[in-house]
């Protein structure tokens, strides 16, 4: 994609002559706003999946002193007008980075069709396979020559909705790497994320020595050829090409983005040493060398009897268990990225698939809540330090700015740089855009 | 583990000492006329297009080649090595043909088509919770295929099941209703979804889309999508928040759907306009189901021809096969209509369809592009490559290489959640409806490469099948090299690779060992292309 390199007053200048027809889409405006960073610099995005809906009213939008509001207290961030949970430090720290949204409301409230929906924009009906976002951005930020994979997944849970981690109609070479598939992580009492940060099947088997792997590959290479140049055709290319990417990813450098172990012990330890940080420390090695997409799950904290987030019963307890795993490792995350000089090409997306209800229930919990809930954006892109959209004092209720999912995700693309009502081809044959064509992005937050 | 040697031995020995075995060619009946007539009639319409557009056909396929092709379509695994060596043999002149009606007659067809049909009724893994209704489909499916029941009886038998369970004590033990009943809930009980689903299954009309709007592209608008839910009007589910696990209700004579978001109501009616005859006592979806079984429906027989034609060429005659329409037409209208003519005629009989299908020469068409006339995939100058299902990856896999599983039950079924072929289904599984246009992913790659499965298949400690070649002494290099092509691949070496692999044998790859190299190669075969597409 080339872009054409305008500033904010070349635009300004040019539409006021008249040169700019008005069927531009809000994208061009966009870039030309984006005048702070270079277009050309790479940008990077990495999803921090909250799975189970975390509780807004415990996390980014506390009401203290309402009967709803439990006992967490709101601690002042780095930003003058941003307060966040008492649990929440570290991150506290970068408050001029954050940009929290009050104001989701989304109509979900079922696991397994609300991570669907937060993950694709659309709604789980019917044929058509939408792609996860991951897959739609790193389509558009990605290289297809890149030795790593340009979207990787950390610990997904995909129980709930196995499509809402998946390519969709956008084909497998879309889909993500994964590491640390969550489904057999669910069992481990925090240990064991050292082997599960790990890309499956990378290895050579045992017994098996470089020399003839090396000399297998090439007879391989041999026989292909030889099919290939009698099969034309997508289906035995795209063989080829899997094949070729994965070798690269065993034999290169690239492959030792996943050796955490080249990292210092003293970071590693900031991070946390269990699979949601350690898998943002991963996030960061990936971003580092160029991977556009990385989704980092917290779908589990050792010792909580809740599911992950979904806390409907004691959720105090839980959510603050969640929030000591949860802190270290954002709050390093954007620590290191900062250090590194990546933060502000590094858009970060903090969400789960719903809210959870302002009214405590009476197993001290809270219940799902998709009308009046928070997510957060941070990083580049992002005008931080605010709190976007605002809920009623009781938390039930958006005031201002109800913020669909749509919405929400045509912000992220703001964000990256990548218009939102580009169109993919779909399974049905339909067209669909990256976001639905009457989101609203929320400008006011993106820089 | 002394079978598997044992028959690698005979075959091997039977190559090398090179013996034409006289086998007595079976005594197969005469193709009957029906089925010669409809194949003979399927060339000459495809012929018409090649010199329409000047294209030169590809030659047939060699024996080889079609044995393994017709054993992944129909039975949905590669042949044994010792099946392919009897095919190879055999001097009969319809031995195809024969081939196909063997086929037809075994277990693995059905199971495979009961996999092929239960991926169409499970709507597409949009909703996890809809795998546990799998087994529940496929007990429907299967022993209707195994009797070969008629195509419209079993759509009749879907869409006019009993949803509910009895009342207050247990629901039927019977696998039937189970199994109808499962398709509803996969569907979560709604109307617009059972609407969509069975127009697109089995009229080949994707309604989808005008469920909020006029539909953007076909003629469909929206009150017409919400007439024809209105057949399914009756159903609702017991509990909503139950979502797939809820139990279906039913109000066997509702005709009505009020249209969401709007205040209007409208009574079913059929898409092709005809109005529906209410008869007494009759439910509202038998009323449907008798349109849309009947022999003069517009939409139905094709529809199912063109599917069947999709399967075993990988692309329909209108392609995708759910999406009739004027934005979508047939590459060869009079063929599909005749093609449908020809299943209302022999009252849907889906074997007399896949018979006349596999002994037409354009399925026997080679794979191999011979000109470049023969780019374009729609007009079946020679057969496209077909990629497979999972299964049909893990049971050819495990064919070629010996594997049995640990946890398969006596009656050859596999846990579907647990064991290495569920890993496998799980990694492998493909949403792409274009079989023509396969993508592999790099996880997949790296599985096949570096997997547990296949690092067990060639190893020379744990492999059945190497070990039962390595240790036949009176088998040399270039007969173990053809014995593992023959498993894999169905065929031995061509010329121009024999005398590379030998000389790497000889040499013993790159580290001397001859044994070693036999495994290297072996790994090749099992990771190629050529095994892992249906050509």
């Amino acid at each position: 994609m080339t872009y054409p390199k305008l500033s904010r007053r070349d635009w300004l200048r040019l539409s006021a002559a008249g040169v700019m027809g008005s069927s531009m889409s809000g994208w061009l405006e966009t870039l030309a706003a984006d005048t702070a960073a270079n277009p050309k610099r790479k940008r990077a995005c990495i999803l921090l999946w909250m799975t189970g809906g975390p509780s807004q009213m415990d996390t980014f939008d506390l009401k203290p002193g309402h009967a709803n509001g439990g006992p967490f207290k709101e601690i002042k961030t780095s930003a003058p007008d941003l307060r966040i949970s008492e649990y929440l430090p570290k991150l506290a720290r970068f408050g001029d980075r954050l940009a929290v949204v009050r104001s989701m409301s989304t109509k979900e409230g079922e696991h397994g069709r609300a991570t669907f929906l937060m993950r694709t924009g659309y709604q789980p009906t019917g044929p058509i396979q939408y792609p996860t976002l991951g897959s739609l951005v790193s389509r558009e930020l990605g290289a297809e020559d890149a030795p790593l994979p340009n979207f990787v997944s950390i610990g997904p849970y995909r129980f709930f909705n196995a499509a809402a981690y998946g390519p969709g109609f956008l084909g497998p070479q879309y889909a993500p790497l994964i590491v640390g598939d969550g489904n057999q992580f669910f069992g481990q009492q925090g240990r064991g994320y050292e082997q599960a940060l790990k890309v499956q099947d990378i290895e050579l088997p045992g017994g098996v020595e470089r020399v003839h792997a090396d000399a297998r590959i090439e007879l391989l290479q041999e026989m292909e050829s030889d099919f290939i140049s009698n099969h034309p055709g997508i289906a035995p290319l795209s063989h080829k090409t899997a094949y070729d990417r994965a070798v690269k990813l065993m034999k290169t450098e690239a492959n030792r983005a996943f050796n955490l172990d080249e990292e210092p012990p003293i970071l590693r330890d900031a991070y946390g040493r269990n699979l949601f940080g350690q898998g943002c420390l991963l996030a960061r090695r990936l971003v580092e060398r160029g991977v556009p997409f990385v989704e980092v799950t917290l779908a589990r904290v050792p010792g909580n009897n809740a599911f992950g987030w979904d806390t409907h019963q004691q959720n105090f307890q839980a959510v603050r268990r969640l929030s000591e795993v949860l802190d270290p490792a954002w709050g390093t995350l954007m620590e290191d990225l900062k250090q590194r000089g990546l933060l502000d090409s590094t858009l970060i997306v903090w969400m789960g698939e719903f809210g959870r209800t302002p009214k405590i229930n009476n197993g001290k919990g809270r219940d799902h809540y998709p009308n009046a809930w928070s997510t957060v954006l941070a990083g580049g892109g992002i005008k931080g330090g605010q709190a976007f959209g605002k809920t009623s004092a009781d938390g039930t209720k958006v005031e201002t700015r109800p913020i669909a999912v749509s919405d929400f995700l045509a912000t992220i693309c703001l964000a990256l740089g990548i218009d939102p009502l580009k169109q993919n081809n779909s399974n049905v044959g339909r067209p669909i855009r990256i976001a639905d064509k009457n989101a609203q992005p929320i400008k006011e937050i993106v820089a | 583990m002394g079978r598997i040697r044992l028959s690698v031995g005979l075959v091997c020995l039977a190559l090398a000492t090179s013996v034409a075995r006289a086998a007595p060619p079976p005594k197969a009946s005469p193709p009957p006329d029906d089925v010669a007539t409809l194949a003979a009639r399927i060339d000459r319409l495809i012929e018409t297009g090649y010199v329409e557009n000047s294209v030169e056909p590809a030659p047939l396929a060699d024996d080889a080649e079609f044995i393994r092709r017709v054993y992944l379509d129909l039975a949905g695994h590669i042949p044994r090595v010792s099946e392919v060596h009897k095919f190879l043999d055999d001097k009969a002149t319809n031995k195809r043909l024969a081939l196909v009606e063997e086929l037809l007659k075994g277990p693995h067809y059905v199971n495979h088509f009961t996999n092929v049909w239960r991926a169409l009724l499970l709507p597409q893994n949009n909703n996890q919770q809809v795998q546990f209704l799998a087994g529940q489909i496929e007990g429907w499916v299967r022993p209707r295929l195994r009797d070969n029941k008629p195509y419209d009886q079993m759509v009749r038998e879907l869409l006019t099941a009993p949803v509910v369970f009895n009342r207050g004590g247990m629901p039927q033990r019977n696998g039937t209703d189970f199994g109808a009943i499962a398709f509803y809930q996969a569907n979560e009980s709604k109307p617009e979804n059972v609407a969509a689903a069975t127009s697109r299954l089995f009229l080949g009309i994707k309604l989808e889309c005008a469920q909020c709007h006029n539909h953007p592209f076909a003629r469909w608008s929206r009150k017409q999508f919400w007439e024809y839910a209105a057949f399914f009007s009756g159903i609702r589910p017991q509990q909503a928040q139950a979502g797939v696990f809820s139990q279906v209700l039913d109000d066997p004579t509702k005709r009505e759907i009020k249209i969401p978001n709007s205040d209007k109501t409208v009574t079913a009616h059929f898409l092709d306009g005809k109005e529906p005859k209410w008869k007494d006592g009759a439910s509202t979806r038998a009323t449907l189901a008798e349109w849309m079984t009947a022999g003069d429906n517009p939409f139905f027989a094709k529809a199912i021809a063109n599917r069947l034609w999709g399967h075993f060429f990988g692309l329909g005659i209108i392609d995708p096969v759910d999406d009739f329409g004027e934005a979508n037409p047939p590459s060869h209208p009079q063929l599909l209509d005749e093609l449908g003519q020809a299943m209302v005629k022999h009252k849907f009989d889906m074997r007399f369809m896949i018979r006349a299908i596999t002994a037409s020469r354009t399925y026997q068409r080679t794979s191999r592009m011979t000109d470049s006339s023969q780019e374009d995939p729609r007009l079946f100058a020679r057969m496209p490559l077909k990629g497979l299902t999972a299964e049909q990856i893990f049971d050819s896999l495990a064919l070629a290489t010996g594997y049995r599983d640990p946890q398969a039950n006596s009656a050859g079924g596999f846990n579907r959640f647990n064991g290495a072929r569920a890993e496998f289904l799980l990694k492998f599984a493909n949403n792409s409806d274009k079989r023509t246009e396969y993508q592999t992913s790099i996880l997949q790659a790296l599985s096949l490469m570096n997997g547990t499965f296949i690092a067990n298949a060639t190893s020379l400690d744990r492999s059945e099948t190497l070990a039962g070649l390595l240790d036949a002494p009176f088998m040399n290099n270039r007969q173990r090299l053809d014995a593992l092509h023959l498993a894999a691949l169905g065929r031995p070496m061509h010329a121009r690779e024999a005398d590379r692999l030998l000389s790497y044998v000889e040499r013993g790859g790159p580290s001397g060992d001859k044994r070693r190299a036999l495994a290297d190669v072996f790994w090749t075969l099992l990771n190629s292309s050529e095994f892992i597409f249906n050509h």
